[in-house]
């Protein structure tokens, strides 16, 4: 094989599996990444050291997300808001060596065969540009098996349900590791489901249940989702990172940020870059991969002035529509804060287009059919959060005196943390054109290069589906033995929700795969059609949003792209490298609380309030 | 900003605070006071406040989170002056004096439930686009602080430290002082429940009053204490059954003053 040069933007979960095949298929890669590394190298002692923490603060912080005075994005709910819109954080991932899966909660369920094959098996809706992949839930498939095995994935097919879940995903082995222990809340959230008719089962998680590729067994330490990792139990990017640097061909430079496409025609020469300190330059190769995540590669490709005959170049940008149930319990504390993930159980009957009574509300708002998403069961939110809630909870309750020991007692009652179970719904978003990644005209960041504007909002479906699914929340939340309920929006003709700052940190589409490039940006390899050679590998490439978690998807769409270009399209049998026993332990599992996104939301608000 | 409009009902009456709470869950875990744990010493000097200063924002943050010379409702509850809040709010202010500066505590543990050493207080040096960001959001902060400080003293009449607690009370609730009250509460929270390697929490006074372990690395918590079916039964009384009656509102809220904060 001749010696060939990728340079890739990112180093993240697409980017991550790109560097690792091609380099051990005989390339040389230069990896760009824009952050810094919080952990010791990656090719040296295994699992690395790292100065991530359980530190709330820190994490409030923006240690691992990029601080929104050095890079902002700009938010509007629509592009006839032409002034005046937010600048801050919008769905912001990590920039640090492992992207955003540094600090995933490592939830990594499958997208469904609806999900490919969307146009085909549902139909058009209204408004929205409902495509088809250019490739199935089949073809996909072993590419999966292969990253579940990369990244170390606990779960059990013998605990999944027939229908839905394995009818639309089914699987053809089971988990390379089996489920960890489960946590309380979500014991009750499944309970609850479950005497409902509903099909909760373990999540599906990249959090090692025994040792497994040479890292530890988790210990449930409650500080995973929004966290990174201290003792490397988690699966994430660092795994194939490790592979490619140890193959000796890949560089990997931190803190250097792409800045731009070299091209002179349709042929693309190299990747400029700015080095946080500020040195430029460009680094030269024969195929470029973005793969910076999905608003950052949309950036990049408009920045450069990228061919876009499709014209859709940063649209369709899809972010899940999630809807938070809370369930407080007064009898017991349901102890959240020690975890794994945030929550170990998930369900996903409400992600089913013929979950009973869907299609017949659907029809009744004029839709052909709709679709919730996987609901994740069982998570809380950190102290420090819980403290700024209460802060704003009464400056509405008694503002004639909004502190004191009425926020003694409130924590010290905890309703809001350690009594608290949270239930998210991980809404399925269509695609739309309107919704959209543009250059910002005025605001850049702190290298003075234009920043991602944002433009976002729900259509009728994400409105409709909301809708449907608010008692069916409430109804679980009170079978788990909730005393008092609450699900948002509160009420069906208020919908609070509407105009928020997106925060879901599901980042998908704005550089579609597709057939034709009249209405696609990329091939069914990632190739961006116009360029002979610049690819993109990471979730921008989404042609649905799916109902699920999306890392394991990007993770497995990237491995695809990468066997093509490396000459071996087909799955090669997974290399085992795991240096772990083979027998099945009883895991000690462990994370942190699962944010729900308002919550999450509300404190990213109150963090930039504090901020300005 | 949000949800002046308080469509809240506001039905109970408030009442001493909730009986019967048992809130040390894992006891052995939610580490012990101890003298040699406080914070620094009461006079040791500040980094940015005047004494004055510290002495307003002392007054300040005893009244936003009492502790038991307070209130005599929070009787063997420590607040924000158990906690050292002001220790917090001036390392705080005061990040950049320290070679790396104080923003990110190190990792990855303390070894406070078990035995070895504690790695969080190596801060970790930021990077040009952190240090540049941190840089600027200090600057303002220092501004505010000290606005904030006159504010509280000329509402006083001159000196905020000299009113009698009610009248504390009022000033800071009162629209004048409203932005920096609200400023002045966040950080008073995260001087209260964060690791205390940031000047806050002294003796970790913070989460032993809430029965709250903190950083647990690299214990973690096992099967069984994950599975824990931790019985603790309160009424909904005072102002948790506030919370509790409007609490379909308190969630729309949330959600709504997320999506309000517009930059």
């Amino acid at each position: 094989m001749s010696a060939r040069k990728a340079v890739i933007a990112g180093s993240g979960a697409g980017a991550s599996v790109t560097a690792m095949v091609l380099a051990e298929a005989g390339w040389h890669v230069v990896i760009l990444e824009k952050g810094r590394s919080y952990f010791s190298d990656l090719a040296g002692s295994w699992p690395p050291t790292t100065t991530f923490s359980n530190d709330e603060l820190k994490a409030a912080r923006s240690f691992e997300n990029p601080d929104p005075i050095a890079y902002p994005r700009t938010f509007r709910s629509s592009d006839a808001q032409t002034d005046g819109y937010y600048v801050g954080s919008v769905n912001e991932l990590p920039v640090t060596v492992g992207g955003g899966t540094v600090h995933y909660g490592a939830a990594v369920p499958r997208f469904w065969d609806i999900d490919f094959k969307q146009l085909s098996m549902l139909g058009p809706q209204p408004g929205a540009d409902v495509t088809d992949w250019p490739f199935t839930y089949a073809d996909l498939a072993p590419y999966y098996d292969e990253i579940e095995a990369l990244i170390g994935v606990q779960g059990d097919i013998h605990q999944m349900p027939a229908t839905p879940t394995l009818a639309h995903a089914p699987r053809s082995k089971q988990f390379p590791m089996l489920s960890g222990p489960q946590q309380r809340a979500s014991a009750l959230c499944a309970d609850g489901a479950r005497s409902l008719g509903l099909h909760p089962y373990p999540f599906p998680q990249a959090i090692n249940s025994r040792p497994y590729n040479g890292r530890p067994t988790c210990n449930n330490c409650g500080f995973c989702d929004k966290y990174g990792c201290v003792i490397g139990a988690r699966g994430s990017a660092l795994d194939p990172l490790r592979r490619a640097l140890l193959t000796g061909r890949v560089e990997l430079r931190p803190e250097t940020m792409v800045t731009g496409v070299e091209r002179q025609g349709t042929k693309a020469t190299g990747l400029h870059w700015v080095t946080t300190d500020g040195r430029r330059g460009t680094e030269t190769g024969d195929v470029l991969v973005l793969a910076a995540s999905a608003i950052e590669s949309a950036r990049l490709a408009l920045l450069s002035g990228l061919p876009n005959r499709s014209g859709r170049i940063g649209q369709r940008l899809m972010f899940h529509y999630f809807t938070d149930g809370f369930g407080i319990f007064l009898d017991e504390r349901v102890h959240a804060y020690r975890n794994r993930g945030s929550e170990t159980q998930c369900m996903e009957d409400f992600n089913d287009p013929d979950f009973p009574g869907a299609r017949e509300f659907a029809q009744l708002q004029g839709l052909p059919y709709i679709r919730g998403g996987l609901c994740e069961m069982g998570g809380s939110q950190g102290v420090i959060t819980e403290g700024q809630f209460y802060q704003f909870i009464l400056s509405a309750l008694q503002p004639q005196q909004p502190f004191g020991r009425s926020f003694k007692e409130l924590m010290r009652s905890s309703i809001l943390r350690d009594r608290l179970v949270g239930i998210q719904v991980m809404g399925h978003d269509l695609p739309y054109r309107s919704n959209n990644v543009t250059l910002d005209p005025k605001v850049r960041d702190f290298h003075g290069i234009p920043v991602p504007r944002i433009t976002w909002a729900p259509g009728q479906h994400e409105q409709v589906a909301q809708e449907f699914y608010l008692p069916h929340i409430t109804a679980v939340l009170k079978a788990a033995g909730a005393t008092v309920t609450a699900t948002v929006p509160a009420n069906s003709d208020q919908i609070p929700v509407l105009g928020a700052i997106p925060d879901t940190k599901h980042v998908l589409g704005g550089m579609q795969m597709g057939v034709s490039e009249k209405d696609s940006v990329t091939d069914a390899f990632g190739r961006m059609h116009g360029t002979d050679n610049v690819y993109v590998a990471d979730g921008g490439v989404f042609a649905s949003s799916g109902g699920q978690n999306p890392t394991l998807t990007i993770m497995a769409v990237a491995l695809r792209i990468a066997r093509h270009l490396a000459g071996t399209s087909a799955p090669a049998a997974a290399a085992a490298r795991s240096t772990a026993p083979h027998d099945t332990l009883p895991a000690t599992g462990g994370r942190p609380l699962l944010p729900l996104t308002a919550l999450a939301a509300t404190a990213a608000g109150l963090a930039a309030h504090r901020a300005t | 900003m949000a949800v002046q409009d308080p469509q809240f009902p506001l039905p109970l009456s408030r009442r001493g605070f909730l009986a019967g709470a048992s809130l040390l869950p894992l006891a052995g875990l939610v580490p012990g006071v101890t003298a040699a744990a406080r914070a620094a010493a009461p006079d040791a000097p500040y980094l940015f406040f005047t004494k004055h200063q510290a002495a307003v924002l002392d007054a300040a943050t005893r009244r936003l989170v009492p502790g038991p010379d307070d209130d005599p409702a929070e009787a063997g509850h420590p607040g924000a002056h158990e906690a050292g809040v002001v220790r917090y709010l001036d390392a705080m202010l005061a990040i950049f004096d320290a070679n790396p500066p104080k923003i990110f505590a190190g990792g990855p543990w303390s070894n406070r439930h078990t035995t070895g050493p504690n790695h969080l207080t190596t801060f970790v040096t930021p990077d040009a686009a952190q240090a540049y960001s941190w840089k600027q959001r200090i600057a303002q902060l220092r501004k505010d602080y000290t606005a904030g400080v006159k504010l509280l003293d000329s509402e006083a009449g001159g000196d905020f430290t000299t009113l009698s607690t009610s009248d504390q009370d009022k000033v800071l609730a009162s629209s004048a002082l409203g932005e920096f009250t609200a400023l002045l509460f966040g950080h008073t929270i995260e001087g209260m429940y964060s690791i205390p390697e940031y000047g806050g929490n002294a003796g970790l006074v913070g989460w032993k009053e809430i029965g709250y372990p903190g950083d647990i690395q690299p214990r973690g918590y096992t099967a069984a204490e994950l599975a824990e079916q931790q019985i603790d039964v309160i009424d909904p009384i005072g102002i948790t059954g506030q919370v509790l009656a409007a609490f379909p509102h308190v969630a729309a809220a949330i959600v709504t003053r997320g999506q309000r904060h517009v930059g």
